[in-house]
């Protein structure tokens, strides 16, 4: 990874669509928005210690999203001894955006994908910003 | 009556997100959940039982787990046996899709036909393997051998690989007895059930029918060795006997 | 706080009930404190209806009937309207589901109540409810029957 980049940490967690939405926004960001400084790392490599994703997480900026309040991306990290330089949920927009609903965790549909996307542009505003704070 | 609680399988996907193999892994578990066996499956939330979810790790304790991992880090599989259980059966979506010859596939999201291909076939695979756990053969996959690159763990009771935990936790309300087999003591899981249910039955300890009767109840929720099995039906019916004289001085189940 | 609920376990969920609440089969539950109750979601429905991500309660001062609507919640899964369980006037809402209306789900009977209500007639009204016990043993019916189990 080059120099500066932020590494993004989704939960992905499969017991709830708000899972599925978080996942999909971390590549609307890393392959979409902001490919080539910004990539992803598997939450349960980091968690179960995994030194080059232990590495990766230390030494570049680490954005995590969570799906909802209980926040396994956030958690895991911290557990793993990283600091989050932000941390979004899922959950959030949402509340911002209540007509997109999705129920299904196997299938957001577009309702799934306008809130991913809606995130994600949030997520690539806030990467700008960790990368200039790093010039 | 006591309520024998239903035997599932929990699916547990490592949903790797650097990797196409990690969303396979992914679909192949809900569609299993959803479509092949509903019903029969629970999802186990990888995030939430490495973050401590006690319901998530419990579950593992007592009930048979699938790990499916999209790469050879295994991560879905070392987080069971970690904290819970030994898995009773591993898949690595990378291995299995080399034994079944299909195409890698390309894309993380978004239409993949390789990754499709790769999810359904990774799916019935698992629908047999939850048919297995669950003893209705043949009921699901299409395979007719299991495939080389499925990694079982059949010996003794469930999460056998390490030492079982202690029983009936304040997250589950599946009791366990321990009992004396040949000198060594063994958990059987949902035994003070099984024993309640069988004595308001009216099944008498010296038969031997009820001796038959107790392996086929025992062996729905725990693993039995093949060569152990006849020690563990003497031990079975010796500890029935003891729960039934018991129940008698006491006057009742 | 522990030994007040009861619980019952459905494959990997857990399900509490409160001791000393009685419960609308829907799921709402009562806490009588005297001449006020105060009301909230059961965990069983909680749990059912996902996180939950507006509350809105009729305003205080409001004068409701048992099977009017109190109040209703908006997860990601569902619109929820919830009837009331007895009949009286509102006399607080809980303020801090505005901007946290996820203590519903994560403390159901305790930071997640949701309205306190002056009692009309609660002896007529608690009649239509299920204690503890019996709302135990309707949520691990219905669980069962839905889970497929």
């Amino acid at each position: 990874m080059p120099e500066r980049e932020v590494v993004i940490v989704p939960c992905s967690g499969i017991g709830k669509a708000f899972g599925s939405v978080g996942r999909e926004a971390a590549y609307v960001v890393t392959e979409e928005l902001r490919p080539g400084c910004t990539s992803t790392v598997c939450l349960s490599l980091l968690t179960l210690g995994d030194e080059e994703t232990q590495r990766r997480v230390r030494q570049h900026p680490t954005i995590t999203i969570d799906g909802c309040p209980t926040a396994c991306a956030r958690v895991n990290v911290e557990q793993a001894g990283g600091k989050p330089a932000a941390t979004f949920r899922v959950f959030d927009v949402f509340r911002q955006h209540k007509e997109l609903k999705v129920r299904r965790v196997s299938d957001i549909g577009e309702a799934g994908k306008a809130m991913a996307r809606i995130l994600a542009e949030e997520i690539a505003d806030k990467v700008d910003e960790l990368r200039k704070q790093g010039e | 009556m006591p309520r024998l609680p239903e035997r599932k399988v929990g699916l547990i996907a490592c949903s790797g997100e650097e990797l196409p193999e990690g969303t396979v892994s992914r679909e192949a578990a809900l569609r299993v959940l959803e479509l092949l066996r509903p019903g029969r499956t629970v999802t186990l939330c990888l995030p939430l039982f490495l973050a401590g979810e006690e319901r998530e790790r419990a579950f593992a304790r007592f009930f048979p787990t699938i790990a499916i991992d999209g790469c050879e880090k295994r991560c879905a599989a070392r987080a069971t046996e970690m904290y819970s259980a030994r898995p009773a059966v591993s898949l690595v979506v990378s291995e299995l899709r080399e034994r079944l010859g299909l195409d890698p596939p390309n894309r993380v999201r978004g239409p993949d036909t390789a990754r499709e291909a790769l999810a359904l076939a990774l799916a019935d695979l698992l629908a047999g393997e939850v048919d297995r756990l669950l003893e209705r053969p043949g009921a699901g996959s299409k395979a007719a051998e299991p495939v080389a690159a499925i990694i079982r763990s059949d010996g003794g009771a469930p999460g056998t690989g390490k030492e079982a935990e202690a029983v009936c936790s304040c997250a589950s309300d599946i009791p366990v007895q321990k009992v004396d087999v040949d000198g060594r003591t063994v958990e059987v899981i949902a035994l003070p059930l099984i024993f309640s249910q069988f004595l308001q039955e009216g099944r008498r300890p010296d038969e031997d029918a009820t001796a038959d009767a107790l392996m086929e109840q025992v062996r729905i929720y725990n693993s039995i060795p093949v060569d152990g099995e006849y020690a563990l039906r003497r031990a079975l019916l010796s500890a029935y006997e003891a729960f039934c004289t018991g129940a008698a001085a006491t006057g009742g189940a | 706080m522990a030994s007040e609920l009861l619980e019952t376990t459905i494959d990997k969920f857990i399900f509490r009930v409160r001791q000393g609440c009685w419960y609308s089969p829907v799921g709402v539950w009562v806490q009588p404190e005297g001449s006020v109750a105060r009301l909230g979601l059961s965990d069983f429905l909680q749990q059912r209806s996902g996180d939950i991500a507006f509350v809105n309660v009729r305003p205080i001062g409001t004068v409701i009937a048992v099977g009017d609507e109190f109040a209703s919640l908006e997860t990601m899964k569902v619109d929820l309207a919830l009837d009331s369980p007895a009949s009286g006037t509102i006399t607080a809402v809980n303020q801090r589901l505005v901007g946290s209306p996820e203590l519903v789900n994560q403390d159901p009977y305790g930071d997640g109540w949701l309205a306190l209500v002056e009692l009309r007639n609660w002896e007529g009204d608690r009649q239509a409810l299920l204690d503890a016990a019996q709302y135990l043993e309707a949520i691990r019916a219905q669980a069962l029957e839905e889970m497929g189990g």
